[in-house]
């Protein structure tokens, strides 16, 4: 509940939040904290410098790319912003219906998608929704900018592409396209709880993506069902029929909640779920 | 949801009692004016924060506090070592082998679960002193765990506690009636290999925790706490602490939630005493709520082996045959009383006679368990519950026909079970008619077919239980007949002070109960005022004169001994109001009528006193009087009938009243990953005389909700290496808002024919909800190979076992019939 | 860079609680909730676990409800904060919601009670007339262990209604 002595500072650019987390040992973004306080209370890390990005406005904007083809979120925009979005509604609604089921009000208040995917906690709901949604991160460093797909940027609890003093700026997902949908299912601990396993599904004309949330240290996607329903047959049975063996290829943990068996049966039903789903969506 | 009132009053009301007035306790706490341990400071107060031990079984070697005193800030520690030098080791409740635990309030020599305190260390801010708990170096050799008491009985386990000579802290055999015959006479024997009731608690939302303060002019301690049962505190804490009970002022305010889950810090305050004494300066403890899931009063865990039951071809329950293994944890902080409580209601709401109970409780490197919400009583309705639901699936009766027949029923009230105790009232059938009724028993079947053609498994279940109050300590000997405790008491003042405030003082501690509002309902109608009129002090406060040794708010009995002791005060005032307005008057008490805050003369409104000018005439204006007037200060001490049970037997009344619960509930289960939501229930409550129905209804609700949350989500589950996985309400799941139920509620009044105002205690709900949702459960399942429920906590992944291996569970029950 | 760039290990913050400016030297490492609690003696405020999970010590930060135990009281630099004792008006009048809480019975222990009184009061502000489901939502991250909600979720209902029915 007590945290350690630790040093804090609110830069007011992004120039300046890059140059105090590389110019100091130790130094940790600090998001909407829903995470990193409770994870310092527990002082299971115990960072030397706190970079507050609160009055950073530019990265709690919501808005689009030049093209108009993906909607960009700044790392700062929070859960509530994401419900509350016009643009999410119209260019990717998925993304409001699961940001809504995040833990409770005062969580959406005040994470943010920055910090939810930095975290990468394997029941957080965004990891595995953004590899579905094939999700871009945008990360700044004193050298300049470049762009991470999600896949790439989720690497382990708490270890992503975003390197000693390097930002992550923005989240672009590309805008919803005729014909497709979207949808996310798993097992939660409780109405709004921990999910036990989570999967989200994408379904396009050109394919299907599905991410498996929970079973690793960071979304795993199925594409040996991807593949199985690359046909475009997102009739019940050819779905069910896809899903098959998916459980047996993971390797997930064991705990108090969950065996590793029952995470494996989570993953094909969960997954089948989301899919069918996302795919009647796209039917529309 | 739906309140349904079945019968008003069947006894005399006044004004106040029987109606749901608003509590007295509300404007303070909805305005965050309650005070509650941790809101009181004091200047140059140190926060205390415990050094806990990550082994669940290891011996201590060194202890290195060097960095942690160098700290700035720091201001003292306290070792075991100093503890084991200034305190006699806590009085142990148990006879050999438990009675042979040596107990203190740091661990001394070694530790024996993790989450034991160690050391604390004080210092001026809270994080630095935890800062510095964080610089004790302490040398650990581990040494082999054992967490399930099942193995821990076996010999070659490890010994927490050499002095026992083993793991054993209790066992003895109950047997009543003549078990043999029953099983002679059966037409079935129902056999259960193995039934398990899961270890939890009732996680008050507000942990526990201490302000104490030493004075060294009188040697005494002024203990700022929540401690729930102060009088169980204090002879806990006074021998060890070698002082006498004189030196220890209990004081208790708001408290956060108890469930009984605060009645066994005594270690801690222990601990806040000596290092208030040695550092000179107040001492606050604030426990954090990883701290209260790893060390504080788990429930009891308990296993039931080679159950069988005897049962006639019609259905008649005959008797039962079983052995129960229970868990204590590392230390016996309360028991082994929960070897003796279960027996209050050894049968359950059933009339059968022949029943044998084997007991055995051992120790574990676990968290030492303490009374939770249903102690032990819980555990033994659950299994009698269960017993029923799985002997009518395995003979094919139907669960309410078969209960129906063998409850106890209303004509044989008051009833004398086969251990002597007398369940006071009630009508069980009546009340299951109405839970029926109130969840919509007559359409179960098509929204079982609905929920089907929704990929649904959809159940129903019955939770009939008892909770029974007011305890005759004397069954404390049926454990160890050296202990010299019997009986039962409480104690209240009501006065009338000098501008006429009604004054009462309570000895016990309500954590959320109203006490201050129902016992103004008492007074109020006892001496003809307004509730507004009553002033009820918070809490409870050795200082003050209303307290005796069993004082405090614990196992369902404040509407009993509470309230008895209000109404005996109040009673005894009304007397003396009535006999100071005959003095003032010159007529006789008899003439006297008390009512809307005046005492009259009966008949003649103008001769008429109001209270403030009775109030006055005692304290302030009392000189004429040739004989001396009443004080209008009256103590009354309520004190139960009871006798001494009969040790040889194991027989006698060990409760004055049986509250009495019958819940309903359907579930709706996806068959694809066994996820388990309770999407109906129905609660009635039959608790004799309701002083004020609200509140009543209150109890039933957050029962509830502990039931469901226990039987699906609660669990303090250990690995192997005795870490806890459940440490906090990260992982301990309690039900939220979005996991509730709709709920209806409907009560009965079967007044209680032993108690001053026909009440029961109530409010621990006896654990329906479990019962009910485990007998749902396995309702729900029938169609997919009908497996057994052999657990009371069935969270997803057990229930999709379930479906997936039927056989598994069916194995473990068998029967045999002539 | 400017003062607030240069990490420091304290902080002067300014903050508007209840309506009233508080400046202060707080560490960085304090929790929002112990400002409240034991710098600000405001002790309505309560903490019931150690994780963010309980919702006890929920209080209003420009408006939005906070987990106060999950922000640093840095963070709350320059913010309006509004917590339990800010409801009711100074002569002891209680909002149309506190009052609901008694009327309702909606809480016994009362430890809760705060923090479930500023999420309600956040809903209310936004949703004048809050459907159960809507009550349910806003209340999710608000734990109870007396209750078990029901007369809660009434009580905030009836507010939006009217009254307690």
């Amino acid at each position: 509940m007590l945290l350690r002595e630790v040093e804090y500072a609110r830069p007011a650019t992004i120039e300046e939040a890059i140059a105090l987390l590389s110019g100091y040992d130790g130094a940790r973004a600090l998001a909407g904290g829903q995470t990193l306080v409770n994870v310092m209370k527990a002082r299971a890390a115990a960072p030397d410098v706190l970079v507050d990005l609160a009055d950073l406005d530019e990265l709690r904007r919501i808005g689009f790319s030049a093209d108009q083809s993906a909607l960009e979120l700044g790392a700062m925009v929070t859960s509530t912003q994401i419900g509350a979005s016009s643009e999410v509604e119209v260019a990717r609604p998925v993304l409001a219906e699961v940001v809504s089921t995040i833990a409770d009000v005062q969580v959406r208040n005040r994470g943010t998608i920055g910090g939810n995917i930095c975290v990468n906690d394997p029941t957080n709901h965004l990891p595995p929704l953004l590899v579905a949604l094939n999700a871009t991160m945008t990360i700044r460093s004193v050298a300049g900018e470049r762009i991470v797909a999600a896949e790439e940027f989720l690497i382990g609890v708490y270890t992503t592409a975003v390197e000693e003093g390097e930002l992550l700026t923005k989240v672009s997902v590309p805008t919803r396209r005729p014909g497709s949908g979207d949808a996310m299912d798993g097992v939660t601990l409780g109405a709004h709880g921990t999910y036990l396993v989570s999967a989200a599904a994408s379904v396009s004309p050109g394919g299907v993506r599905i991410a498996i949330g929970c079973v690793s240290a960071a979304p795993v996607r199925a594409t040996a069902m991807e593949q199985r329903l690359a046909s475009g047959d997102f009739s019940e049975a050819s779905v069910r029929a896809a899903a098959e063996g998916l459980g047996a290829s993971l390797d997930p943990p064991s705990d108090v909640h969950a065996s590793a068996d029952y995470r494996r049966h989570l993953a094909e039903v969960s997954a089948v779920r989301a899919v069918l789903r996302a795919a009647q969506r796209a039917k529309g | 949801m739906t309140a349904v009132e079945t019968e008003a009053g069947t006894r005399q009301h006044g004004a106040a009692m029987g109606v749901s007035v608003p509590r007295k306790e509300d404007n303070r706490l909805v305005q965050g004016q309650g005070v509650f341990f941790d809101d009181i400071k004091r200047h140059g107060m140190g926060y205390l924060h415990f050094v806990r031990s990550p082994y669940a079984h290891a011996r201590i070697g060194g202890i290195d506090l060097t960095a942690a005193l160098e700290l700035p800030g720091v201001l003292g520690t306290l070792t075991g070592d100093e503890v084991a030098l200034l305190t006699d080791p806590f009085f142990q409740i148990a006879a050999p082998p438990g009675g042979h635990v040596r107990d203190y309030a740091l661990a001394v020599g070694k530790v024996r679960y993790i989450g034991e305190a160690v050391v604390a260390v004080v210092a001026d801010t809270r994080e630095r002193a935890r800062d510095a708990a964080e610089l004790v170096m302490v040398d650990y050799e581990p040494l082999a765990v054992v967490v399930d008491a099942r193995e821990a009985l076996r010999e070659s386990a490890p010994v927490l506690h050499e002095e026992c000579g083993g793991n054993l802290s209790y066992s003895d055999v109950w047997e009543w009636g003549d078990v043999d015959a029953a099983f002679a006479e059966a037409d079935h024997v129902v056999s259960i290999a193995e039934l398990h009731f899961d270890r939890f608690n009732s996680t008050p939302h507000e942990c526990s925790g201490a302000l104490v303060e030493y004075n060294r002019g009188t040697a005494q301690w002024t203990v700022y706490t929540n401690n729930q049962f102060p009088g169980f505190a204090a002879i806990m804490m006074g021998p060890a602490l070698r002082a006498g009970l004189d030196k220890l002022r209990l004081v208790t305010q708001d408290i956060g939630g108890g469930f009984g889950n605060k009645i066994t810090t005594h270690p801690q305050l222990v601990v806040c005493c000596l290092l208030a004494r040695k550092l000179k300066r107040a001492i606050q403890w604030t426990e954090w709520r990883t701290d209260f899931h790893q060390s504080m009063s788990h429930g009891n865990e308990r296993w039931f082996q080679d159950t069988e039951v005897a049962v006639k071809a019609d259905g008649t329950l005959l008797g039962f045959r079983t052995k129960a293994i229970d868990d204590a944890g590392a230390f016996l902080r309360y028991e082994p009383l929960g070897g003796v409580i279960w027996s209050q209601v050894a049968g359950g709401l059933y009339r059968w006679r022949n029943l044998r109970l084997e007991f055995t409780q051992a120790m574990t490197n676990k968290a030492p368990v303490s009374p939770n919400r249903g102690y032990s009583r819980m555990q033994q309705l659950w299994f009698t519950e269960r017993v029923i639901d799985i002997v009518a699936q395995q003979l094919g009766f139907d669960p309410v026909e078969i209960r129906k027949l063998n409850y106890v029923q209303p004509e044989e009230m008051p009833y004398e079970t086969p251990n002597g105790c007398v369940y006071d009232s009630g009508d069980y059938p009546r009340m299951l008619d109405l839970a029926l009724e109130l969840i919509g028993y007559e359409t179960i079947e098509e929204r079982r077919a609905e929920a089907a053609a929704r990929g649904k498994l959809l159940g129903l279940g019955i939770g009939s239980t008892l909770d029974s109050g007011t305890n005759n300590f004397g069954q404390s000997q049926l454990v160890n007949p050296a202990l010299q405790f019997s009986g039962n008491n409480e104690v209240a003042t009501v006065k009338l002070d000098i501008f006429g405030e009604v004054v009462v003082t309570l000895g016990t501690t309500p954590q959320g109960q109203g006490h201050e509002t129902t016992a103004a309902q008492v007074v109020a109608d006892s001496i003809g005022c307004d509730v507004d009129m009553v002033n009820v002090r918070v809490g409870h406060d050795s200082y003050w004169n209303s307290h005796a040794g069993f004082s405090g708010t614990y196992a369902s009995q404040f509407a009993v001994t509470g309230l008895g002791a209000v109404k005996g005060a109040a009673d005894l005032l009304a007397g003396e109001m009535r006999q100071l307005a005959a003095m003032v008057f010159h007529c006789s008490p008899g003439d006297i009528e008390l009512g809307g805050g005046f005492a009259r003369i009966i008949g003649n409104p103008d001769a008429a006193l109001p209270f403030m000018a009775l109030g006055a005439i005692v304290n302030a204006n009392n000189a004429g009087f040739l004989e001396d007037p009443p004080t209008l200060n009256c103590r009354f001490v309520y004190r139960p009938q009871f006798d001494v049970p009969d040790l040889e037997r194991k027989f006698g009344n060990l409760t004055l009243t049986y509250a009495t619960q019958i819940h309903a509930c359907v579930v709706e289960i996806d068959r694809e990953t066994g996820v388990t939501e309770v999407v109906d229930y129905a609660a009635v409550e039959d608790c004799g005389v309701r002083i004020n129905p609200r509140i009543v209804e209150g109890q039933v609700m957050g029962a509830t909700a502990h039931a469901i949350g226990a039987a699906l989500w609660e669990t303090f589950a250990y690995d192997e290496d005795g870490n806890l996985l459940t440490p906090n309400f990260y992982d301990y799941h309690v039900p939220h808002a979005l996991d509730m139920p709709p709920l209806r509620t409907g009560a009965l009044e079967s007044p209680s024919p032993f108690t001053p105002l026909g009440t029961k205690g109530m409010g621990e709900g006896g654990g329906g909800g479990i019962h009910c949702i485990c007998a749902a459960i396995q309702d729900a399942l029938r169609v997919v190979g009908a497996p057994v429920v052999t657990d009371s906590h069935n969270p997803y992944h057990r229930v999709w076992e379930l479906i997936r291996h039927p056989e598994r569970s069916r194995q473990s029950v068998e029967v045999r019939s002539r | 860079m400017t003062v607030s760039t240069t990490p420091a290990t304290s902080r002067a913050i300014s903050v508007e609680i209840n309506g009233d400016t508080v400046e202060r030297e707080v560490p960085a490492s304090r929790l929002l909730v112990h400002f409240l609690r034991d710098d600000l003696d405001l002790t309505g405020t309560h903490v019931g676990c150690d994780t963010g999970s309980c919702g006890a010590c929920t209080v209003l930060v420009d408006g939005l409800a906070v987990k106060s135990c999950s922000i640093l009281a840095v963070q709350a630099d320059g913010a309006s904060v509004r917590t339990v004792e800010g409801l009711a008006s100074d002569d002891g009048e209680l909002t149309a919601l506190q009052q609901s809480f008694k009327d309702c019975h909606a809480l016994q222990c009362g430890y809760c009670t705060p923090g479930m009184l500023m999420s309600a009061t956040a809903l209310l502000e936004r949703n004048p007339h809050p459907s159960e489901a809507d009550v349910k939502l806003a209340l999710q991250g608000n734990i109870c262990r007396c209750t078990g909600y029901w007369n809660i979720i009434e009580a905030v209902v009836a507010v939006g209604q009217g009254g307690a029915a």
